[in-house]
C-alpha cells in the first residue's frame, strides 16, 4: 500500500468510527449503580471512605492521628532512655544469639542443600528445570483456557 | 429535586456516551458495565463539582478511558499472550462481508444504521491489541505519542497496531479504497 491509499484508507476509517453513534447503555445499568450508591449511603459514616467523611470528622481524625504519632515517638525517646529498659535490652540480646544460632544452622543446611543439587549431574538438573517450566505452562494454559471461556463475548 | 435524583438524571444523560467509551475499548459488555459503574461511582463522589462543570463529559470520557484501561492492564494482560497465540487465526479469518447499499437508496437510513453496526462489530471483533490504540486515536483524539504512553508500549509499535487495525477493518468489511476513499464506505 503507498503513501496516497494509506491516507485515505485513514481518513476513511476516522470517518467511519466518528460516525458511529453511542452506545445505548443497559437498562439494568442506571438502577445497579442507584442501588450501590443507596447501599453506601445508608453506611454509617465510620464504615465509609475516609473521604468521603464530613469535613470536621476529617479534620479532628488528622489531628487524633498527629497526637497519637506525638506520642508515639515520644514515648519511644521516654523508653529508649529509661533505666529499666538496659535490663530488658539485655535480654533481648540473649534471643538474638538464639535467633543467630538458628540462622546459622540453617546456612548450613542450605550449603548442604547446595552441594546435593551439585552432586546431581546437568542431566538431572535438566529434567527438573523442564518439568518446572512445564507446570508452569501448564498452569498458564489453562488459566488462559479459564480466562477465554469466562470472557467469551456473549 | 434530591441529590439522588438529579444524580439520576445526570446518569441518564451521560451513562451512554460512558459506556460506549467502555465498550469500545474493551469489547466485552459484563466488564464494561463494571468500569461505567466505577465512572459514576466516582462522579457521585464528586457530583457536588461536577453537576456545575462545563467539562463533565470530559471528565467523565477521560475517567472511563483511564478505567478501562486499567481494566485491561490488570486483568488480562497476563494472558494475552496465549490470547493472542490462540485467537489470532480465529479472529484474521472472520471476515464479514458487506454490501453496503447506494446512498440515494430509499431506505438509506436504514442501510446507514445497519453499516455502523456492522463497523461496530466489526471493530469489537478486532484484537484488543489493535482495537485499543485504534479508538484512542480515532475515536478519542490522542495522538501516537500520547497512546505509546498510555499504553506503555513504543512508538512504532502503536504506529504498526493502528495500521494493521485499520488493513484488518478494511479486510473484515470487505472495503475498497477509492479516489474518495472507502468506495464501499460512502
Amino acid at each position: 500500500m503507498n503513501e496516497h491509499e494509506n491516507s485515505q484508507l485513514e481518513a476513511a476509517v476516522d470517518r467511519e468510527l466518528k460516525a458511529l453513534p453511542d452506545r445505548p447503555a443497559p437498562q439494568s445499568l442506571l438502577p445497579r449503580v442507584m442501588a450501590v450508591i443507596e447501599q453506601r449511603g445508608v453506611l454509617p459514616w465510620y464504615r465509609r471512605a475516609w473521604q468521603t467523611w464530613p469535613l470536621p470528622l476529617r479534620v479532628a481524625s488528622m489531628l487524633v492521628l498527629l497526637v497519637a504519632f506525638t506520642g508515639l515517638c515520644f514515648g519511644s525517646w521516654q523508653l529508649v532512655h529509661a533505666p529499666a529498659v538496659a535490663a530488658a535490652t539485655s535480654e533481648a540480646s540473649g534471643w538474638f544469639r538464639t535467633l543467630s544460632r538458628s540462622l546459622s544452622t540453617l546456612g548450613v543446611l542450605a550449603n548442604a542443600l547446595v552441594l546435593a543439587v551439585r552432586s546431581l549431574g546437568p542431566l538431572a538438573l535438566s529434567g527438573i528445570v523442564m518439568a518446572l517450566l512445564l507446570g508452569y505452562a501448564a498452569c498458564v494454559g489453562f488459566g488462559t483456557l479459564y480466562v477465554r471461556l469466562a470472557f467469551a463475548r456473549r | 429535586m434530591t441529590d439522588a435524583q438529579e444524580f439520576e438524571t445526570f446518569m441518564r444523560n451521560y451513562q451512554d456516551m460512558v459506556f460506549s467509551t467502555a465498550m469500545r475499548l474493551l469489547a466485552n459488555q459484563t466488564e464494561a458495565e463494571d468500569v461505567v459503574q466505577d465512572v459514576f461511582l466516582k462522579a457521585y463522589q464528586r457530583f457536588g463539582e461536577l453537576r456545575e462543570s462545563k467539562t463533565v463529559g470530559g471528565w467523565l470520557k477521560t475517567v472511563a478511558t483511564n478505567l478501562s484501561l486499567n481494566h485491561l492492564s490488570r486483568y488480562r494482560s497476563r494472558w494475552s499472550f496465549f490470547s493472542d497465540l490462540f485467537g489470532r487465526g480465529r479472529e484474521e479469518g472472520d471476515e464479514v462481508e458487506i454490501e453496503f447499499p447506494a446512498s440515494d437508496d430509499v431506505e438509506a437510513d436504514l442501510a446507514r444504521a445497519e453499516r455502523r453496526e456492522l463497523v461496530e462489530q466489526a471493530l469489537q471483533t478486532l484484537p484488543a491489541a489493535q482495537r485499543v490504540p485504534l479508538v484512542l486515536f480515532h475515536m478519542e483524539g490522542l495522538q501516537y505519542d500520547e497512546i505509546a504512553a498510555k499504553l506503555g508500549v513504543s512508538l512504532g509499535k502503536v504506529k504498526t497496531d493502528i495500521f494493521r487495525a485499520r488493513e484488518t477493518l478494511r479486510r473484515k468489511l470487505r472495503l475498497k479504497l477509492g479516489d474518495e476513499g472507502l468506495a464501499g464506505a460512502v
